[in-house]
């Protein structure tokens, strides 16, 4: 039996990606302890209780494959195969089933192991973006009802594979379609309980882990050299933010704050051009993202665009001084149509945009990770579908 | 990640493991020592959930329970009786049949029942009730199944209705002896039961009657316990014997207690 092998498996799958000894031990052992009491529970109530249930239509959900599928979604591929055979092997000896030892063990390890990767991947290439059901990600919901389905037929198909007869045709078409429908009714709730036990996965949680040190680093140095604006603002926020305080939001999150700020401001050179010359100037001051981090109050009256300018005094007394030199610089070039705005423009827009791209995928093995056929294609998809920037 | 360069060996492990399980269940015709573990491991805990469903269930007083131990016993009795009254003789003559007239029923409760794909239940008694493999299980109604595997506080019972069960039958009229098998569509409700009668010139009617015929020893049915009735004769054009199809006396939906015959 794997239950002794399945508890470091699991408590190490838990934490993925994290740095270790972020999860209390005691929290640890809590859920190495309560996985294999869940299932041992699970593989009890099915046979004395579920069972015996006379629903209509005459079948029973499965709360054995319902546990493991769920646990899988939120763990790794190592957790739910573990989990999936111990579940299915307890299920197969335990006393009134008549099938051979070894076929639910062996349908519910590849369930569960194809439940855990397929929200991996499917997660690592959504972000978490998606909208949650019942407090839990839609795809994880998706990926555990398709996996408890699959499960209920790959069930019936070793039956039909070793010639069981209790399994027939007409057994399947009876209680195959049942089946499902009560296993697909249980799964949100199941999810919602699971998750609620052993520490919801929250998109936060799942996704900021994944930036391996150098990474952060990484990106730091790239949005610095890539020349934009926000070199000395967002590489201090970016700090701030992987700190120990590493649950709040993730870079991801975060940094569609600095675009919006910078469009912004593009519209409103956009406006100033169209009102008078004098605004060109203001457009490179507009540039600087700071100004709106800065004061509220400024952009405020440039977005006004007619409203009374803000005199260059004013502007000299603002708190950071960097903007004001690369300000002056802007406003002392000649020729305003040949300023390097529009390259500055869309290189800016790239700065902020790359280490986005950068920012979800996950550890320094992301390029050999993202050869992955699953990934690729979940990628594309969703690219297709519009779901990811 | 490391963990994803340690899954797939693990992954591939676990299924040779499950692979070669399946091996050895197979070769042991469905008896290997993995199910008598699981049998030892999960029949104290399946007694008590079903201890624990029993009492929410209001289904398990004392006095039903006793009620229903009396009628099994009577209902043993008379078919012993009737099997040692009628044709007991001419039976042991052409079988060399010890027929032990004696039977003693341990009543038991129904504690947990199979999956989707499988027409047995364990009942709440076991070896230590002196109960064996391949004995006659009924109920009040007539026939439930047969033991086929015990551990020490439980029995597991292939009911009638498997399709791994195949009880021989007489006629109650007639006598004309067949076989019946399940349609392993029992725990769905009212699935019929297949009988095929062995001679080419028996005849069967609508309503007929059904007993157990009795195996040699009893084992693993005793003789005489009604099995149902005939609900329709399917016999096809050319084919050699009659077929029809029987509806059991049991319900086997709502199986509470039952009671295993057991020779003294």
């Amino acid at each position: 039996m794997s239950r002794s092998g399945r508890g470091g498996g699991r408590g190490r799958s838990w934490g993925r990606g994290r740095p270790p000894g972020e999860r209390s031990a005691a929290r640890k052992a809590v859920i190495v302890a309560a996985l294999p009491l869940a299932l041992f529970a699970a593989v009890i109530a099915q046979l004395t209780v579920v069972n015996r249930l006379s629903l209509p239509g005459g079948d029973a959900p499965d709360l054995v494959l319902l546990l493991v599928t769920a646990v899988a979604v939120l763990a790794s591929p190592l957790t739910g195969a573990l989990a999936g055979f111990a579940g299915g092997l307890a299920l197969d000896v335990a006393p009134p089933q008549a099938h051979y030892a070894g076929e639910y063990a062996l349908v519910f390890c590849l369930a569960g192991y194809a439940a855990a990767r397929a929200s991996a991947a499917a997660r690592e290439a959504s972000a978490d973006r998606s909208p949650h059901i019942f407090q839990v990600p839609r795809t994880e919901l998706t990926v555990m009802a398709a996996a408890a389905a699959a499960g209920e037929a790959g069930k019936a198909a070793i039956g039909l594979l070793l010639s069981d007869p209790n399994v027939t045709g007409p057994a399947i078409r009876h209680a195959l379609p049942g089946a499902v429908l009560y296993d697909l009714l249980l799964t949100p709730v199941t999810l919602w309980l699971v998750s609620l036990l052993a520490g919801r996965p929250a998109p936060d949680v799942a996704q900021a882990p994944a930036f391996a040190p150098a990474v952060r680093l990484g990106a730091v140095f790239r949005l610095a050299s890539a020349g934009a604006v926000p070199v000395l603002f967002a590489p201090r926020k970016r700090l701030a933010g992987s700190g120990p305080d590493h649950q709040g939001p993730s870079w991801a999150r975060r940094e569609p704050k600095l675009r919006l700020s910078d469009a912004r401001s593009r519209s409103v050179g956009g406006t100033n051009r169209t009102v008078s010359g004098i605004a060109q100037p203001l457009l490179a001051g507009g540039r600087a993202s700071k100004l709106n981090f800065a004061s509220h109050g400024r952009a405020q009256s440039l977005r006004g665009g007619t409203a009374s300018r803000p005199s260059m005094a004013r502007l000299a007394k603002s708190p950071s001084k960097g903007w004001l030199r690369r300000d002056r610089a802007t406003w002392s070039a000649p020729a305003r149509r040949k300023t390097p705005s529009r390259g500055w423009l869309r290189s800016s827009r790239r700065s902020v945009a790359r280490p986005n791209r950068y920012a979800s995928a996950p550890t320094g093995k992301w390029l050999r990770r993202s050869r992955h056929p699953w990934r690729r294609r979940g990628k594309r998809f969703l690219a297709l579908v519009g779901g990811r920037r | 990640m490391h963990d994803q360069r340690r899954t797939r060996p693990v992954l591939i492990a676990l299924l040779i493991v499950a692979i070669a399980l399946i091996t050895i269940d197979f070769r042991d015709g469905g008896n290997s020592s993995a199910r008598s573990l699981g049998g030892r491991i999960f029949g104290p805990f399946e007694h008590l959930g079903g201890d624990v469903t029993g009492w929410f269930g209001g289904g398990g007083s004392a006095e039903i329970t006793a009620l229903q131990r009396q009628n099994d016993e009577l209902r043993a009795e008379l078919a012993s009786s009737q099997t040692a009254g009628q044709d007991a003789a001419q039976l042991a003559g052409l079988f060399h049949l010890s027929i032990n007239h004696g039977y003693r029923v341990v009543a038991a409760t129904v504690i947990a029942a199979g999956g989707d794909y499988s027409d047995t239940v364990t009942i709440g008694a076991g070896s230590s009730d002196g109960i064996a493999a391949n004995e006659t299980v009924l109920n009040g109604d007539g026939l439930v199944g047969a033991v086929i595997s015990v551990t020490r506080s439980t029995a597991t019972v292939q009911l009638a209705t498997d399709a791994g069960a195949t009880v021989g039958i007489a006629a109650a009229g007639s006598g004309q002896i067949g076989a019946l098998t399940g349609t392993a569509d029992s725990m769905t409700g009212t699935a019929p039961l297949k009988l095929t009668m062995f001679s080419a010139t028996a005849t069967l009617k609508p309503g007929e009657q059904l007993v157990t015929f009795g195996s040699v020893g009893g084992r693993p049915y005793v003789p005489g316990v009604p099995v149902g009735r005939v609900t329709a004769v399917t016999t096809k054009p050319g084919s050699l014997t009659p077929t029809a199809l029987v509806k059991p006396f049991a319900d086997f939906t709502g199986l509470g207690v039952v009671g295993v015959v057991v020779s003294k």
